[in-house]
């Protein structure tokens, strides 16, 4: 009797917290496929009368979203594999090289202090630093600023995945006569390449949600990315409805594309790979 | 080292540039002249400040507390009593899928639910006419809408940090305890709790990292308002700093910010399970 009750407990429990946690997603997904006149229904509805992608056309195209899509894609691209580039030239030597225990616990507690500063407080001398050198409102200032705001993480992440790898392989390789180099470039990158990637993947969604740096460095479509597209949609004096919950979708559906790719990697990058699946 | 101190070096300059343009630009007026610590007092003296702090730490009371007993106590249900390996990992998936959604995205998500008019949760409770509840727009009640998003967007958070943790406990004493006819609070206070404590310690960490540096979100829902009941921290210098172009007291804040983050940084830090110190 009381297996049965608590079993019976337990679904309850599951099923609303399932309920409270999907449903403004639903609900958001249904509004972002509403036709415009279904707006002006008295009581919105929670199905879509006559299901429509247009709102997605109206915002990619009529708005010129899109450009701010490509935006999104380029600087998180070119911001992963900078600072992933910079991560690995810092981890390759703590993991694999000897270097003393205190230089190593200071990188990785520099690196780890940084997430405790809010972006804002950075944003304010950045901001006078990019329009001093004549980036403002332009891409590669907020390459930059992703970048660096992005490489505690990467570099927490690398160091997890490199230690995995045990340094007898490439030992063995040195004993046999291969340069630091050959053994590098031979044995360690292609053992790295799966960590490596997941750390891409967890970094790029990290830009791809980033919105204050960008909000603050940027002024036009030009150099504007998309959640900061997607502000827009949400602040301005009469918002309509299903536009700005298309670009809600959008936002969203690139992060959970990669979520399902990487999934075993997600925790690892929000706790600076702590938590770590087996 | 040859190979490590130059890119590291160069990082650490780089990284540390800001806070050295911020504190020449808080000792310098809007104009360009040097006046001492006039933007300090400025910054400090400013009650509006306080407010904002305290905002910040209402909210920080609020949620994080919320979000971790959530969490956990959905951990300690699902560990318990769900068997199948098909559930847990589909509750594993689905509980990252929040965390995972860009803050603006989120913003979105939850004018739809709060938004008079359009918002779906005044429909529900049966409330469209012109007395609908302002979740947004009234003082006590902005704080708790905006509250309850970073609730849940980051409950699911904890629960994964402590499903974590709780596998990690070995099946022996667990069994021990139940034939020494441990209840199941006294097999979670005595046995569970003490293989969790450091995951509870890296929550709190990552969680108070996030909740002082609070923004995207609040200001797509509220903007800081209504008044300044929802304006925390970042919302109040990106004010200073962006509305009234303050740059000078702006700066003295962001300095004052960033040394006392890096203080609080180095007290928490003592606490937590990592190889960083």
């Amino acid at each position: 009797m009381g297996r049965v009750l608590s079993r019976l407990l337990t679904t309850v429990v599951l099923v609303v917290a399932v309920l409270v946690f999907a449903f403004p997603l639903y609900y958001l997904v249904v509004t972002s496929l509403k036709t415009k006149a279904e707006l002006f229904a008295a009581v919105p509805t929670l199905f879509p009368q006559a299901p429509t992608i247009q709102p997605y056309l109206s915002v990619l195209i009529d708005r010129g979203m899109s450009s701010m899509l490509l935006n999104s894609i380029i600087v998180g691209i070119s911001a992963t594999a900078l600072a992933l580039g910079v991560a690995f030239a810092i981890c390759y030597p703590i993991t694999r090289l000897p270097v003393s225990r205190r230089l190593r616990a200071f990188v990785l507690n520099w690196a780890l202090s940084l997430r405790f500063l809010p972006p804002i407080a950075v944003v304010i001398p950045y901001f006078t630093i990019v329009r001093t050198i004549g980036l403002y409102n332009e891409l590669p200032a907020l390459i930059i600023v992703y970048a660096i705001f992005n490489l505690p993480l990467s570099i927490w992440m690398l160091k997890g995945f490199l230690e995995e790898i045990p340094l007898e392989i490439e030992e063995a390789a040195l004993v046999d006569g291969a340069s630091r180099w050959y053994a590098f470039r031979t044995v360690l990158l292609p053992l790295a390449r799966t960590g490596m990637l997941a750390a891409a993947i967890i970094v790029f969604a990290f830009d791809w949600a980033e919105f204050l740096f960008a909000f603050i460095l940027t002024a036009t479509p030009q150099a504007m990315t998309f959640p900061v597209g997607v502000q827009g949609l949400v602040t301005q004096f009469e918002i309509i409805w299903n536009d700005m919950a298309a670009g809600g979708v959008i936002a969203i559906v690139l992060p959970l594309g990669l979520l399902i790719v990487a999934r075993r990697y997600v925790m690892a990058g929000l706790t600076f790979g702590v938590i770590r699946e087996k | 080292m040859r190979l490590l101190l130059p890119t590291f070096g160069t990082v650490v300059v780089v990284a540390t540039l800001p806070f050295i343009l911020a504190v020449v630009r808080s000792l310098t007026s809007n104009s360009g002249q040097f006046v001492g610590l006039d933007n300090f007092s400025r910054a400090l003296g400013n009650g509006q400040l306080y407010e904002a702090v305290k905002q910040t730490g209402l909210y920080a009371a609020f949620v994080l507390p919320t979000e971790i007993l959530l969490g956990l106590g959905l951990a300690l249900l699902v560990h318990r009593t769900v068997g199948s390996a098909a559930i847990r990992a589909a509750i594993y998936v689905a509980a990252m899928i929040p965390i995972v959604i860009p803050q603006i995205a989120i913003g979105v998500v939850f004018r739809l639910v709060y938004a008079p008019d359009y918002g779906i949760l005044n429909v529900l409770l049966g409330d469209t006419g012109h007395d609908q509840i302002l979740w947004l727009s009234s003082p006590p009640l902005a704080m708790l809408s905006v509250a309850s998003v970073d609730i849940w967007q980051w409950t699911p958070f904890v629960y994964l940090i402590m499903f974590a943790g709780l596998q990690t406990v070995p099946s022996e004493s667990v069994e021990a305890a139940q034939v020494d006819g441990a209840t199941s609070w006294t097999q979670f206070r005595h046995i569970e709790l003490h293989y969790l404590r450091p995951l509870l310690l890296l929550v709190l960490f990552f969680r108070i990292a996030d909740v002082l540096r609070v923004f995207d979100h609040v200001y797509v829902l509220t903007g800081g308002g209504p008044g300044t009941t929802t304006e925390f921290l970042s919302l109040y210098l990106y004010r200073v700093a962006f509305r009234f172009s303050d740059l000078g007291q702006a700066s003295a804040l962001a300095v004052v910010v960033m040394i006392a983050m890096t203080i609080f940084y180095s007290l928490i830090t003592r606490f937590l399970p990592t190889e960083a110190r």
